[in-house]
């Protein structure tokens, strides 16, 4: 568009060229009468002006006039605050730019005021006469006059006052609009008439008019010539052509300029050739977009500002207006009426025109802005774009406000259509013209709020929380570069807190696009500034009412993870009684409702509780991506909720190092929920408000953590040394350990010291092993009464509980006695004696090497005290042994003595603490019972138990076994012992019902036997001393008979005379012996189908028993009788006699079996216990027989 | 092919994503890059709005040359958009007053197939920026460095 012949064709005149380019023109503003609202005087208060204008714009910006020729004409009106008089000059050109009319506010009280104002009117009047009309003062006084336009009485104006004014007492000016109006109707008459009066003018005889510029052009030309006289027609049409649109009849206008325009054309008149163009166009856009300009209401605010004439924009188009006519019907009445396409290139023409002159380079510049407004409402958006463009291209001598506005002007329109892009640069432009070196007054604060406005059209939100972090929003350079910019303006004008906060937001957000060398400047500079003002997480408001959002530095330090931390688990509170709740028969529902949801929302809650007034802690790793030494100091959390208070940690992170490990603490002060944010920090002079929501790679927005009424704590200290090292398990404070021999006991003073805030009301001991309960309530005991005596434990106080400990081993050696039993029970045998004789003990005495087997046994089985029964079972005894492991295979006994704790009002919430003690139990064998047996005593109340004892341990030791008999051995010695002991008497058998089975019975001998032995043992080196038991011992049948009290009880008489077991009879040779056999069930249950039987035999003392006696003795009478019942407590007796041949010692072995049942009769139980056995008379009777 | 990019040097070459980021952005001079930036970056309204006319034709759909976007004294900016809005701006000189639109086309033609090769690659996550040492140097190509 631009063109070289510009220069040639306009020698610059710079007095003359229009210096005041009013950027707010549209086109309609050609068919406008120009007013000037302007206040005078000082009394007046801006707001009333204001108000005033605003109702005269609304009122006067369109009216109709009436006119007998034409009917209705409408008639627009332009309303400025401000028109420098040299726009006057261009009223020729286009006389849409001559000020017509003048409208004056003024505020008096007194007489002098009242003359001033009407010296400030007229002078007003003189400036503008050259084109004024008419003119009218509105004048507020003190008093209200009789008639408007007469001053009040003791008020008059002076002589020299011509000017209709209008006066007022208040503010309210009731009939300002018909007064404008008034003025306005007056106005368009006056035109009216001037327009008549140029039509009438005769063509030929008409002066040429001129532009501003041109007058000096034309000095010496030729006037009369042919060329000049069309030019000067040319022109006259061109003008009559704008007043007929000023006057309301854009048909004429159209005429008129069409033939301008070809008359101009010809002469080659450019300027106003371009000038009848627009003429065309602007009258065109008057038809065709009727409400495309600025009558309407407008916001108050908006409307009209000082400086800036008419910023009046469309777009708040009522909904009332009229629909623009169709372009046809319109051809037919105006036949010159450009269409809508051609406007703009019509226009586009036009300023092709004027560019050829460097003059009118404002004319051009304003003729683009209009063109731009009708290609947007036309929406050729790219139209439009391209009349904007040509704006920048025109090459002003400007002053710096002047370029501002022209900048602000083509941002606004850019805006308008959507060019949010180009409008920002445009704003950047004006923003930096603020402050360029040519501006004499640079203003750093305008240029910053520019610079505001600018961001938006670069997607820069000044919110950082609005930025994504990933920087995909934008164009990052050009983002670095007007933060820069933000950042220069806001500390040019002295704002150190926006220059900190826009620092601290590059930071932020361009972390990722700045090259390393840019970070560490920017993070230099940004101390520097933050030294004058420290930035802080608060939200900043400017005068403007711009409120700058707060920045956080959360990539400086960047944390690389954050978790909440349990309390350490002996702190942790736990539930007092955990009460089972119903969750009806179903443990498990896969029914997921809503399962992405709950899952993160589940997740944030933490599952733990932290507890009022103690210190809980949250764990970060944090990264110090600078490349150098990073000071961040006052580290708090940042919480909700309840009351938390924080403790502030300060760290040093080095250059450049990876995560570094830092704990935040803190202390709830209250019982709720609390939620934890993020975390607060202060670094590089800035506080910043890290919130886990706007952090990248957080997982958790928040987390919510429960705390619970405060609770006690206490210090745990043992009399035993500690463990070297034990498995850590939960809550364990403390550990104590001992090493004890099998039977050993020993005590543990265990002191509690409450180092809490909170009396201790509560406490509960209970131990934790992986024995069974009677196991461990052997090996741990306590009294519970002894400390619940010193409760309650007040702050710093102290309790001592002296724990129990005894070494529970099993003293017997696991043998192969348990299939001799079993087999012993399943069979009975036939031969009788073969296991109850002293012959039979050899057997079963170990011999080394089976020891040696026993021991590799001892640590690879496990027999409790009540399973020995169940030997028949291999299944049971792997499953045993399985289970009781860590018990032999160690001989270490691990357990925790759990202190569970609470107090005051955690108490009352129902949470306690568990604190554990870890006691180690090394048991060392002492003594081991490797075989057993019995045999009968000399009394019948009695019988002997023979125990093999070795010592395991290394000690000489000391066993007593009863209360007088003691045996020292030697270290790792077997020895022998035969231990008294009183048989079972019958009414401890007596739970034995009908229904009771043979291992019940072992069970209650095996028990009878172990309370009444007693051995103990003491080491004499090492003066340790222990008891022994025998639980668990395991007995035959055969035994089973020499240990309990016989069901039958025997009286044996000799010759009537009554004997006792030990007794010694004599008899002699052929002597005959009556010997009587009574029986006495002492069961409760009747016998039945017994065989008495008195047999004679000879011990040989070798292990050969002789029945063969035929030839040494002889019987006389049954030696063998039936009993076919004997009834409870029935008696039964039985006689017979014996002659002894032969001298010697004779036994009588008396017995009484029951009938040997078959296995296919349908015996019930209690018979089948009964059945085949046999009750023998024990010891067997002796009888001397000496040769007489 | 090569006389033809002697003559018309290309000064920055841009890609920008369907977002409106740039995706790749190469000035022939990286001090003066910032301007070519802001050059870039208003025409993306205009490419926006070429983009937006809701009346094309099915030819128009077709076409993916936008013609020239901006002139100024001294460059001159042209555009294209792919079928995905991935657009393309070349800022040429305008010292070259002989530029045809087929000329200008063939740069776009080269351009986008380089593209569509960096793009191929099976590590390149769309929306990303393009890092690809073949598409540079087709770009350093269309510019008359190499």
């Amino acid at each position: 568009m631009r063109s070289a012949v510009s220069v040639i064709l306009s020698s610059p005149v710079p007095d003359n060229k229009m210096s005041h380019p009013d950027y707010e023109q549209t086109a309609h503003d050609h068919a406008a009468l120009l007013l000037l609202l302007k206040p005078i005087g000082t009394q007046i208060k801006q707001k009333t002006v204001a108000r005033l204008c605003e109702r005269i714009i609304k009122s006067g910006s369109r009216f109709n006039v009436y006119d007998s020729t034409v009917g209705a004409r409408e008639i627009l009106a332009r309303f400025v605050r401000e028109h420098p008089v040299e726009n006057n000059d261009w009223g020729e050109f286009q006389t849409h730019r001559r000020l017509l009319g003048l409208i004056t506010f003024g505020k008096y009280d007194t007489q002098t005021e009242l003359n001033e104002l009407c010296r400030l009117h007229e002078t007003l009047k003189v400036k503008y006469g050259a084109t004024l009309y008419d003119s009218r003062a509105i004048l507020l006084g003190p008093v209200e006059s009789t008639n408007l336009n007469e001053p009040p009485k003791s008020f008059s104006t002076p002589s020299n006052f011509k000017t209709r004014a209008v006066f007022y007492a208040d503010e309210s000016c009731p009939d300002l609009e018909a007064q404008i109006a008034e003025c306005l109707n007056s106005l368009f008459w006056i035109l009216e008439s001037k327009r008549l009066e140029r039509s009438r003018e005769k063509i030929d005889r008409v002066s040429l008019l001129l532009a501003p510029f041109e007058k000096k052009d034309f000095i010496g030309l030729d006037l009369e010539s042919r060329n000049n006289k069309k030019r000067c027609c040319g022109r006259i049409t061109k003008h009559l052509g704008d007043l007929c649109l000023q006057a309301g009849l854009p048909g004429d206008a159209l005429s008129h300029y069409n033939s301008a325009a070809s008359i101009l054309q010809a002469v080659n008149d450019w300027l106003w050739l371009g000038a009848a163009y627009e003429g065309l166009c602007t009258a065109s856009a008057l038809v065709l977009y009727p409400n495309m300009c600025r009558s309407l209401p407008l916001q108050r605010n908006s409307s009209l500002q000082e400086g800036s004439p008419g910023k009046q924009r469309r777009g708040s188009q009522a909904v009332t207006l009229p629909t623009p006519p169709t372009i046809d019907v319109l051809k037919a009445s105006m036949p010159h009426i450009l269409p809508p396409e051609e406007i703009s290139k019509k226009y586009r023409e036009a300023i092709i025109h004027y560019s050829k002159y460097q003059n009118a380079g404002i004319i051009e510049t304003e003729a683009s802005f209009k063109a731009t407004r009708i290609s947007i409402e036309q929406n050729c958006t790219l139209q439009a774009t391209s009349f904007l463009n040509n704006v920048l291209f025109i090459n002003l001598t400007l002053s710096e406000q002047e370029k501002i506005d022209r900048f602000t002007t083509l941002s606004e329109l850019f805006t308008s259509f959507g060019f949010a892009r180009k409008a920002s640069f445009c704003l950047r432009l004006a923003a930096t013209r603020h402050v360029s070196q040519n501006n004499p007054n640079p203003d750093w604060q305008q240029c910053y709020n520019l610079m505001l406005q600018v961001t938006s059209g670069f997607k820069l939100s000044l919110d950082p929380v609005e930025m994504p972090s990933d920087g995909q929003r934008g164009w990052p350079a050009i983002q670095i570069q007007v933060i820069n910019e933000l950042v220069a303006a806001a500390n040019r004008m002295g704002n150190p807190a926006l220059a900190t906060r826009h620092m601290t937001f590059l930071l932020q957000t361009m972390f990722n696009h700045l090259t390393p060398q840019e970070r560490k400047d920017i993070t230099l500079q940004l101390q520097a500034v933050s030294q004058q003002c420290e930035g802080a997480p608060v939200p900043l408001v400017l005068d403007s009412g711009t409120v700058i959002p707060p920045a956080n530095l959360t990539n400086i330090p960047k944390t690389k993870s954050f978790t909440l931390k349990n309390l350490q688990p002996h702190l942790q509170p736990q539930k007092v009684e955990r009460i089972k709740e119903d969750h009806g028969p179903f443990l498990f529902t896969p029914i997921n409702f809503g399962s992405l949801e709950r899952k993160n929302t589940s997740k944030s809650k933490m599952d733990y509780l932290w507890v009022e007034g103690d210190i809980c802690e949250v764990s970060m790793q944090l990264i110090n991506p600078l490349p150098f030494e990073l000071h961040v100091s006052n580290m708090r959390l940042l919480t909700n909720g309840i009351v938390f208070e924080s403790i502030p940690e300060t760290i040093t992170l080095p250059a450049e190092s990876g995560p570094i490990a830092v704990t935040l603490a803190g202390t709830p002060k209250e019982v709720g929920d609390l939620e934890i944010l993020g975390f607060s920090t202060h670094t590089l002079g800035v506080k910043s408000n890290c919130r886990l929501r706007y952090m990248e790679n957080m997982p958790h927005p928040q987390y919510s953590v429960e705390v619970v009424p405060a609770l006690p704590r206490i210090d745990v200290a043992t009399s035993l040394p500690q463990t070297a090292s034990f498995s850590s398990g939960d809550n364990i404070v403390t550990s104590a350990s001992v090493t004890l021999y099998g039977g050993e006991s020993s005590e543990c003073t265990i002191t509690i010291t409450n180092v809490g805030q909170v009396p201790i009301e509560m406490i509960e001991i209970s131990v934790q092993s992986t024995l069974d309960a009677p196991t461990e309530s052997k090996i741990f005991n306590w009294s519970d009464e002894n400390l619940k005596t010193q409760l309650p434990l007040q702050p710093g106080a102290s309790a001592s509980l002296t724990l129990y400990l005894y070494a529970v081993v099993d003293f017997l050696a696991p043998t192969s006695r348990n299939e001799i039993s079993s087999s012993a029970y399943l069979s009975q045998p036939s031969s009788i004696m073969s296991h109850s004789g002293p012959s039979s003990l050899p057997s079963r005495l170990s011999s080394p090497s089976h020891h040696t087997k026993r021991q590799s046994e001892l640590t690879s089985s496990f027999r409790s005290g009540l399973s020995s029964h169940s030997g028949h079972s291999s299944l049971a005894s792997t499953r045993l042994s399985k289970l009781a492991v860590p018990l032999h295979a160690s001989n270490i006994i691990e357990g925790q003595l759990k202190i569970k704790y609470s107090g005051d009002a955690g108490l009352a919430a129902g949470y306690c603490r568990i604190s554990s003690v870890f006691v180690t139990i090394e048991m060392l064998p002492s003594v081991q019972i490797t075989s057993w047996d019995v045999l009968p005593a000399e009394t019948p109340a009695q019988f002997y138990l023979v125990l093999d004892v070795t010592n395991m341990t290394n000690h000489e030791m000391e066993l007593h076994y009863t209360q007088t008999k003691c045996i020292y051995m030697e270290g790792r010695e077997p020895c022998r012992i035969p231990v008294p002991v009183d048989r079972c008497p019958l009414n401890k058998l007596s739970v034995l019902n009908e229904g009771g089975d043979s291992a019940e019975l072992e069970r209650i001998c095996a028990e009878h036997i172990a309370s009444l032995v007693d051995l103990r043992w003491q080491l004499l080196g090492i003066e340790s001393s222990g008891k022994a038991t025998l639980s668990g011992l395991t007995l035959t049948q055969d035994m089973l008979d020499l240990v309990r009290m016989s069901p039958l009880q025997w009286e044996i008489t000799i010759n009537d005379i009554a004997v006792k077991a030990q007794d010694e009879l004599t008899c002699g040779l052929g002597e005959c012996v009556s010997v009587g056999v009574g029986v006495c069930n002492a069961l409760e249950h009747s016998l039945s189908d017994l065989i008495l039987s008195i047999n004679f035999y000879q011990d040989h003392q070798n292990g050969v028993n002789n029945y063969r006696l035929d030839t040494r003795l002889s019987i006389a009478g049954a030696n063998k009788v039936m009993l076919p019942t004997l009834q409870e407590y029935g008696r039964a007796y039985h006689e017979c006699r014996v002659v002894f041949f032969t001298a010697g010692q004779y036994k009588i072995d008396i017995q009484c079996s029951s009938r040997e049942s078959t296995p296919t009769a349908l015996a019930i139980c209690s018979e089948l216990i009964n059945a085949g056995h046999t009750w023998r008379y024990i010891p067997p009777l002796e009888i001397t027989v000496g040769e007489c | 092919m090569i006389l033809i990019y002697y003559y018309m040097m290309a000064v920055c070459v841009a890609v920008i994503g369907k977002d409106n980021s740039p995706k790749y952005i190469k000035c022939l001079d990286e001090n003066t890059a910032l301007q070519f930036h802001y050059k870039v970056h208003t025409t993306i309204d205009i490419i926006e709005e070429k983009l937006n006319v809701g009346n094309k034709t099915a030819s128009d759909v077709r076409e993916l040359f936008l013609g020239l976007l901006f002139s100024a004294e001294d460059h001159k900016i042209f555009g294209y958009a792919t079928n995905t809005k991935i657009k393309f701006v070349v800022i040429l000189q305008s010292t070259n007053t002989l530029l045809r639109d087929n000329e200008v086309r063939t740069i776009f033609k080269k351009l986008h197939a380089a593209y569509a090769n960096a793009v191929c690659n099976p590590f390149y996550v769309p929306g990303d920026q393009i890092k690809s040492k073949l598409f540079d140097l087709a770009v350093m190509e269309i510019m008359g460095i190499i």
